[in-house]
């Protein structure tokens, strides 16, 4: 009798242990509500900060080494953090992980860098110039990929990638060369399918005019973004921990250190209504992405914008010049 | 109580494979009652208790601006129960998934008996090694801190069976993968582990064909038990006395399958000779030197040592027909008489036809 009184407690005990319940889901779901009203108010100038981001999800453990960030048509955020093509996919205004797939029938591995989005397609950068081109799956299943090699990977090693949508070509942040720094801030212009030198243009800014009156030694690219309103390309730079405005003809915009307490710049995304997303490496504070006020700056006046046609070899390095 | 549970489930199966595979199923179908019944529970048991895990559904990432809230009461005794509760699950699912396995050890032996503290070992080491890794978890710190200890500890035991040892690797495993809340890799070692050892074991794997069966080694004794010989079926009167009713017709019905396990083979054996002696070593050679010359084959069956007492030897032995069992006695005594204490041969059939004719 004793033994069956103890195991009804025991039942009793685990039932009132159990999982979620509604109250905790009901919870979730007016936190969520919550954060979506503070980034609304905060894009119509109504909870600006200061230079602080007005909001700011901490990553989960897989996501620590996030390397890049693009945004999607419909708001949401594709990150990557590791080395085996794993896509995690967040809703940047609620702090909601949706979900999370892996590119490729069979697990596919690489220093994956960066990350961009045109249409439906989902693009992939390796530091060695490599891109995957793939579509998020519908449900648990895992699809197949294109790789196309830019065959740039023996002039730079690659860390941002992003699409200019007015010249319809994939922009390539270099690095370095090598072990080596660069003199002066490189970015390819590569047109999907292009072989060789065909279709690849480059962008080069001398350091000096980039750093200004920062007080950075080198400078070295970690992602880029193209503004959606004005069309400047924005970099990150993580060692310098460093935000660099340019515009697609090659003139310095702004260049400043990084909003917030942002240690580890590894990614960076602009939204059409105004947000700048740059995304933070973990290191002694857990991964996250911050959220900031972002106003689109014009050129400076008399700046050159006259603009650059896509296979210019004014500026081409010599090792690329056809 | 688990006895007749399992005699419940299984129909009163006694083939230890089909009463292995109902306990399993019996196991799978309470995991998946509570599983329906409380939705949480398949994430006790694979990682969704504690710590940090991948997100799989929708979640809302922690506010890295807002702090988070001020740990009140009521949240900390439902965080505890959480705690709590994951750690139940966790160390109950060792023990259910090391119960068949501590089973299995028992039963599935060529060798006469098993060592009782590596029996409960194997229920007791799991629980341990799961709340080592419990408290471990991803700290490298304490993971040093952990090998440290151990090694100034020096738990060391020696097995006497090679594959005592391979449990306890089993159990550690088992004990690692509740420790990391993957409780169902656990069950899936302990059943695939179970399965492999119970067929090995009953087809006698990588027996030598030279030697006999594990189960003909015990044909002599056990037929002249099976035997119609009244006197011969209750060998010790005493022994069957102390028996309950119950006992008495499982070792009948016993006795019935091994009778029917031998059939109308021949025994191998038709004797058994021990030798007492105070010089095992030089003794044993000798007596083997003349039973490889007096009879038709023998085995060396067990070897009885102690201290301050003369050690015993027993052999199993089939004589020859021409030979009578005192000239047995008298050829071994003749090769090593003057180390041996005592000399008795228990022979069957040759013992009773040495009667008949003298």
């Amino acid at each position: 009798m004793s033994a069956r009184v103890a195991a009804l407690a025991l039942v009793c005990a685990l039932a009132a242990c159990g999982g979620r319940s509604q109250s905790d889901i009901a919870a979730d779901s007016m936190e969520a509500a919550t954060r979506m009203s503070r980034v609304t108010a905060a894009v119509a100038n109504q909870g600006l900060n200061g230079d602080g981001p007005f909001a700011k999800w901490i990553l989960p453990p897989e996501l620590a080494e996030v390397s890049g960030i693009a945004l999607a048509s419909d708001g949401r955020i594709f990150a990557h953090g590791d080395e085996q093509g794993r896509i995690a996919i967040i809703d940047y205004r609620t702090g909601v992980f949706l979900k999370r797939f892996k590119v490729g029938e069979r697990t596919i591995n690489g220093d994956f860098e960066a990350v961009t989005i045109v249409g439906q397609d989902v693009y992939l950068l390796q530091s060695n110039g490599k891109i995957y081109q793939f579509r998020e799956p519908a449900g648990d299943e895992r699809d197949a990929y294109t790789l196309h090699d830019t065959e740039l990977g023996d002039k730079c090693e690659f860390e941002g990638i992003a699409h200019d949508p007015r010249l319809d070509v994939f922009l390539l942040a270099c690095k370095q060369r090598g072990k080596k720094p660069l003199d002066s801030l490189t970015v390819y212009r590569w047109r999907l399918g292009s072989t060789g030198v065909e279709g690849v243009s480059v962008l080069s800014i001398p350091n000096d005019l980039v750093i200004g009156a920062n007080d950075w030694k080198e400078l070295h690219p970690s992602d880029i973004a193209v503004d959606p309103v004005t069309g400047n390309y924005v970099l990150v730079a993580r060692q310098e921990r460093a935000l660099i405005i340019i515009t697609p003809e090659g003139d310095v915009v702004e260049s400043r250190p990084v909003p917030g307490k942002i240690l580890n710049p590894e990614g960076v995304a602009i939204t059409r209504d105004g947000i700048l997303l740059i995304s933070d490496e973990a290191a002694k504070e857990p991964a996250s992405i911050s959220l900031f006020r972002w106003r689109a700056k014009a050129p400076p006046a008399g700046a050159d914008t006259s603009s650059m046609p896509i296979d210019s070899a004014s500026t081409m390095p010599d090792s690329i010049r056809p | 109580m688990v006895r007749q549970v399992m005699n419940m489930l299984s129909g009163g199966a006694d083939r230890p494979i089909r009463r292995l595979l109902t306990y399993y199923l019996f196991l799978g179908i309470v995991v998946f009652a509570l599983n329906a019944a409380w939705p949480g529970f398949d994430e006790r048991m694979t990682g969704g208790g504690g710590g940090p895990r991948a997100v799989d559904t929708p979640t809302l990432l922690q506010d890295g601006l807002d702090p988070p809230p001020e740990v009140t009461v009521a949240t900390d005794i439902v965080e505890a129960r959480k705690v709590i509760l994951s750690v139940f699950v966790m160390l109950l699912g060792t023990v259910v998934l090391m119960l068949p396995v501590s089973w299995v050890y028992m039963y599935a032996r060529n060798t006469r008996g098993h060592n009782q503290a590596v029996a409960q070992t194997l229920i007791i080491l799991p629980i341990v090694v799961a709340g080592i890794v419990l408290i471990v978890q991803d700290s490298l710190a304490l993971a040093f801190s952990l090998a440290g200890v151990v090694a100034a500890v020096r738990f060391r035991t020696t097995l006497k069976d090679a594959r005592d040892t391979v449990y306890i690797f089993l159990a550690i495993a088992v004990g690692f993968a509740a420790g990391v809340q993957s409780l169902t890799i656990g069950a899936l070692l302990s059943l695939f582990f179970n399965l492999v050892v119970l067929i090995t074991w009953r087809y006698d794997f990588g027996r030598n064909v030279l030697e006999t069966t594990s189960s003909s080694k015990w044909v002599e004794p056990l037929e002249s038990l099976a035997t119609d010989d009244v006197e011969s079926i209750v060998p010790d009167r005493d022994l069957m006395m102390a028996l309950t009713p119950a006992s008495a017709e499982a070792l009948a019905t016993k006795f019935e399958r091994v009778s029917e396990l031998l059939g109308d083979k021949k025994a191998r054996f038709n004797g058994v000779l021990r030798i007492t002696t105070e010089k095992l070593a030089e003794c044993q050679r000798l007596v083997e030197q003349e039973l490889e010359e007096v009879t038709k084959r023998w085995q060396l069956d067990q070897v009885v040592t102690g201290e301050g007492k003369p050690s015993e030897l027993y052999y199993l032995v089939k004589i020859r027909k021409a030979m009578s069992p005192d000239d047995l006695i008298t050829a071994v005594r003749g090769r090593a008489g003057g180390m041996i204490v005592a000399a008795v041969l228990e022979a069957g059939e040759t013992l009773a036809r040495a009667k008949e004719e003298g």
